[in-house]
């Protein structure tokens, strides 16, 4: 029965990571860029649905859509107001520059909503009710979690198969001169694709705000593991996000469960140091071809 | 009088205000001030590491951490007197800082910032959970430093420790990068292989350059302990590395004076925002946004550009540290090169 | 240099900085004709915000309201806020910025334990009063020092409490479950020591983070070990989470938490399902329930000078906090020092502050005022007040 547990809110847990994880490396993708601030994206997002829902007292469905419209939009503005000149600059200023956008997207979170109350509970779609899904009992949200993730996935395969944008994206994360030679708008797709990973992230924040609650500092330690889980799954793979976000689950609550709940939290870090060591590129990682 | 605008003469004048500080500051700005000297040997070792070695790495606050509490625990748990417990902590940090250069030799850019990351967030959980040693997560109290021999209160002796420690290292860096092995990082750090082919050996290298930003980054943690007789596992989370790397970009990547007016202007940006009260994270967050956006290279760039005079270690270089990560190898890792490239 | 040289050089720097470094007592610092100038030390910005914003908001309400009837002894309070980020470093440049550049007469404040204890010894060597508002860790007031007071229960006391109700409901195997932060350690240190007085061992001891999600494991282990009670140290997160998820597996203890649990029917929204809530008991910061007459009172207070809050456990901490001080100055009057201030202080006997449960009693040996728990629960979506005891440690 244990085992079972494990392995089952292992799925659940990781597939709130693997949703964010998703909009991560959309974002790398085609970017080349690790936005630091996708934490607070998720976060803001909630906080907007929150506000439109709770506050306002519109109905869910605007509210869902609210949070992915701001989630969309502030990816954009993200990417053009701030990270596209840092494009050509190196690693630690885009870096840093995430890091600015953060604060101040917490800052803002803090000032407007923290007087509310200190972790804000959202209502969830279905009855909170836990039910019995094979052998064992479930939250209905957290299903929905994971019904999310596979229909993301789905949905973005899609997009990047059947689409002309989707294949713009593919073509520009393979190889920039190349997509600009054969007539690509190289710097729609960059927008595009910080407004879908922005976007991604607002889906994952509404599904999940029953069960994480919303509070303005909920953003840092979701995109590390986020971003352990897409560096384990190799960055370029959207399927080696969801995978490694599964998999930060699974190891989480595995070590939980079989070793102590003292370990949970710095397992999924330990195990991701080691597997780079074997796996430079993550699982599902290009092959380095080194530039000489 | 514009050969005297050098870098070598601002990092005089810095230093001597620095020396004169605490006659007539009232104990919050001697406290800023030792603040400063003490991140300013941070920023500097965090540079060697990024800016001249070229290695992302996340370790810095751990290392940091690693040395506050070696230097701390050696004095509480086994009566060391601090300046054996200083040199001492510095030398751990700088023992653990060097295994992290073997992960380096396989990894580069973002899967090694990874690795750095999850070695950081281990010793944090180290720091909280290994009670028996560390006291866990109530941190635990350090007898001040006794400079009761040379007749100094202890808050002025720590100070001035500080600021010889960090004129010393602030020279050592500037001769050490200088010398072969300032050439050699730079080399490692705008290509591996073409560095190996001339004799670079990367190995030793590497690891020379992850235990010089170790022994840094421990002392600093030392004089950390020092200054404020307790440690506490709050001001080592990778959110403190951040405000680091601020401090580094804020500078500028790549040099020597950069980190140091880097950590002086954003010890004293963050004391100023003071004033912001409860949207200080709004305040900095712009400001720091802004500067990053509009000055990438770093404030040492403004003054290359306007100061005839500024000559720096390897400063030629420099300019090879803002452009796109080269050495990450992977193709499609590397960030898109600039719209006017020629195709 | 020759040695002689430097010799001599560290002599003069010896002595002249000697003197230079203010070890200034001040008598009457922060006190004009008209103002009071008190120091808010604590968080603003980050996680801890909560412990020391808010509860400064609540604070802020009380002596704007003085302010507003006519001032102390004809003086205006001004409350400067510094932010302590919760991290010992900002903490002590905090506590010296107030204390050297702001000139406050006398620091209202301390969120974080660690950041307080970073603090402490800077506050203690300028002997300027200093009432702890929130932070929970003993060695604050206790060895007392001369001119720090606390009106926050102490972790040792809430600990004791929770196991003391445990026992006292028939619990025979109790297990804790706790996050090991800084707030959290304090807390989980005395339960053991308390488990220890009473002379039995926790049959389970779990470990959740302040923000996971998930504590599934947590539960069915301590569901295996047979706990019939649990003791919690836990923020209200991953206290949801864990009773959200007991309720799951059909695990069904006593279920222990303590004040940071207090706010019940927003737990329970939290929590997501009424049910989970059963069996939960928490030490309460307020003697009312949530919706009656008194709480309007002081959520109509908060949103005059803090608008757009709701009022919870936090700046009730801060509210009545404040009263104290308030009172406190009012008893001083007018030849307001700092020494009048600790000796009046001291004498605070049975002082009602109309909204923490117990009443606050400082005496010289025993600068720990607030001393009385107050249990609650939800019965029927209300608020029921179970227990009030004062604990004797």
């Amino acid at each position: 029965m244990l085992l079972t547990y494990a392995l089952a809110t292992g799925l659940t847990s990781g597939a709130l990571y693997a949703l964010i994880a998703v909009g991560l490396v959309m974002v790398y993708k085609s970017t080349g860029i690790i936005n630091m601030a996708h934490g607070e994206l998720f976060m803001i997002s909630g906080f907007i649905a929150y506000a439109v829902h709770v506050q306002l007292g519109l109905p869910y469905v605007s509210a869902f859509i609210a949070a992915v419209v701001c989630g969309f939009g502030l990816g954009m503005l993200i990417y053009r107001g701030a990270l596209k000149p840092l494009m050509r600059s190196s690693l630690a200023n885009v870096l840093v520059a995430a890091v600015a956008i953060s604060f101040i997207l917490k800052g803002l979170a803090r000032a407007i909503w923290g007087g509310q109350g200190d972790y804000i509970p959202f209502p969830p779609i279905l009855s909170p009710m836990p039910i019995m899904l094979g052998p064992v009992m479930v939250i209905p949200q957290q299903i929905i979690a994971v019904g999310v993730s596979v229909a993301l996935m789905l949905a973005l395969a899609l997009f990047f198969k059947a689409t002309r944008i989707g294949k713009w994206m593919q073509a520009t994360a393979d190889n920039v001169k190349a997509a600009r030679l054969v007539g690509i708008r190289v710097e729609q797709v960059y927008v595009l694709s910080f407004g879908i990973g922005g976007a991604i992230a607002a889906v994952a924040s509404v599904i999940m705000a029953p069960i994480t609650l919303l509070y303005p500092d909920i953003g840092f330690n979701l995109f590390l593991k986020a971003f352990a889980a897409a560096v384990l799954g190799g960055l370029n793979s959207i399927l080696g996000a969801v995978l490694g976000g599964v998999i930060v689950g699974l190891i989480e609550q595995l070590a939980a469960t079989y070793l102590h709940s003292k370990f949970q939290e710095v397992s999924s870090f330990i195990v991701i140091m080691f597997a780079l060591i074997f796996m430079p590129n993550g699982l599902l990682g290009q092959r380095n071809i080194r530039k000489v | 009088m514009s050969r005297l605008l050098g870098c070598r003469s601002l990092l005089g004048a810095l230093f001597i205000c620095l020396l004169f500080l605490p006659f007539g500051a009232n104990p919050y700005w001697l406290f800023v001030g030792n603040l400063i000297l003490i991140y300013i040997v941070l920023a500097l070792g965090l540079n060697i590491l990024i800016g001249f070695a070229g290695h992302l790495a996340f370790a810095n606050a751990a290392m940091f951490g690693i040395g506050a509490y070696a230097v701390g625990l050696l004095q509480v748990r086994l009566s060391f007197p601090y300046w054996l417990a200083l040199p001492s902590g510095g030398l751990i940090a700088m023992l653990l800082g060097t295994t992290m250069a073997f992960p380096a030799l396989r990894l580069s850019g973002i899967y090694l910032a990874m690795a750095t990351l999850g070695f950081a967030q281990f010793t944090q959980w180290v720091f909280l959970n290994w009670e028996t040693v560390t006291y866990g997560a109530g941190g635990f109290r350090v007898p001040a430093v006794d400079f009761s021999p040379l007749a100094l209160p202890p808050k002025i002796g720590i100070y001035y420790l500080s600021w010889l420690i960090a004129v010393s290292l602030v020279a050592f860096a500037w001769n050490a990068m200088s010398s072969r092995i300032g050439r050699a990082f730079v080399a490692m750090r705008d290509g591996e292989i073409a560095a190996e082919s001339l004799g670079v050996t990367l190995l030793h290298y590497k690891a020379l350059a992850f235990a010089m930003s170790g022994v840094y980054a421990g002392i600093a943690g030392g004089l950390f302990a020092g200054l404020l007789d307790y440690v506490a596992p709050e001001t080592f989370d990778l959110f403190q590395m951040i405000t680091h790397k601020a401090m580094v970009m804020v500078g500028g990547i790549g040099s020597i004076t950069g980190s140091v007016i880097g950590a002086t202007l954003l010890v004293l940006l963050l004391e100023a925002l003071r004033a912001f009260k409860s949207t200080q994270e709004i305040a900095f967050g712009t400001i720091l946004l802004v500067f990053v956006v509009f000055c990438p290279g770093g404030l040492v760039s403004i003054c290359r550009r306007y100061l005839p005079h500024w000559q720096e270690p390897l400063h030629v270089a420099q300019h090879a540290a803002i452009l796109p990560d080269t050495d990450s190898g992977d193709v499609s890792d590397s960030p898109p090169p600039p719209a006017r490239a020629e195709l | 240099m020759s040695r002689e040289w430097l010799g001599g050089l560290l002599g003069v720097l010896a002595i002249a900085t000697n003197g230079l470094v203010s070890h200034g007592l001040r008598a009457e610092d922060g006190v004009t004709n008209e103002t009071i100038t008190i120091g808010g030390l604590g968080a603003l910005t980050g996680p801890g915000y909560l412990y020391g914003k808010i509860v400064m908001d609540g604070a802020e309400a009380i002596y704007k309201e003085a302010n507003d009837a006519g001032g102390i002894a004809g003086r205006k309070i001004i409350y400067v806020r510094q932010d302590d980020r919760c991290e010992p470093s900002a903490a002590i440049a905090a506590a010296k910025k107030l204390i050297h550049d702001d000139k406050v007469f006398m620091i209202h404040g301390g969120g974080c334990t660690n950041a307080s204890i970073a603090a402490y010894p800077t506050i203690k060597e300028q002997n300027i009063p200093w009432v702890i508002f929130a932070s929970v860790g003993d060695s604050l007031t206790s060895p007392p020092a001369p001119y720090i007071f606390s009106t926050a229960l102490t972790a040792a006391i809430e600990s004791f409490a929770q196991v003391e109700f445990a026992r006292q409901k028939g619990a025979k195997k109790i297990a804790i479950v706790s996050q090991r932060d800084a707030w959290g350690r304090d807390r989980y240190d005395a339960v053991i020591a308390a488990f220890n007085k009473a002379g039995i061992k926790p049959v389970a001891d779990e470990e959740i983070a302040a923000d996971s999600n998930e504590t599934t494991s947590q539960v069915l282990r301590l569901s295996q070990a047979g706990a019939d009670a649990v003791v919690i140290v836990l923020y209200p997160k991953p206290a949801a989470a864990f009773l959200r998820d007991a309720f799951k597996v059909g695990y069904k203890p006593l279920m222990i938490g303590q004040t940071s649990l207090g706010d019940v029917p927003v737990l329970a929204k939290q929590t997501g399902i009424p049910q989970a809530m059963e069996r939960f008991f928490a030490i309460s910061h307020v003697r009312y329930t949530p919706g009656d007459e008194d709480s309007k009172k002081w959520q109509a207070l908060l949103s005059k000078y803090s608008p757009g809050e709701q009022l919870q456990i936090f700046q009730v901490l801060g509210i009545g906090s404040a009263k104290v001080v308030v009172e406190v100055l009012k008893r001083v009057g007018r030849d307001l020092t700092r020494a009048r201030f600790k000796e009046e202080i001291q004498k605070l006997a049975g002082f009602e502050t109309g909204i923490l449960p117990g009443p606050i009693t400082c005496t010289e040996t025993d600068h720990q005022c607030h001393k009385t728990p107050a249990w609650v629960s939800l019965v029927d979506d209300k608020v029921v007040t179970v227990d009030t005891t004062t604990v004797k440690k």
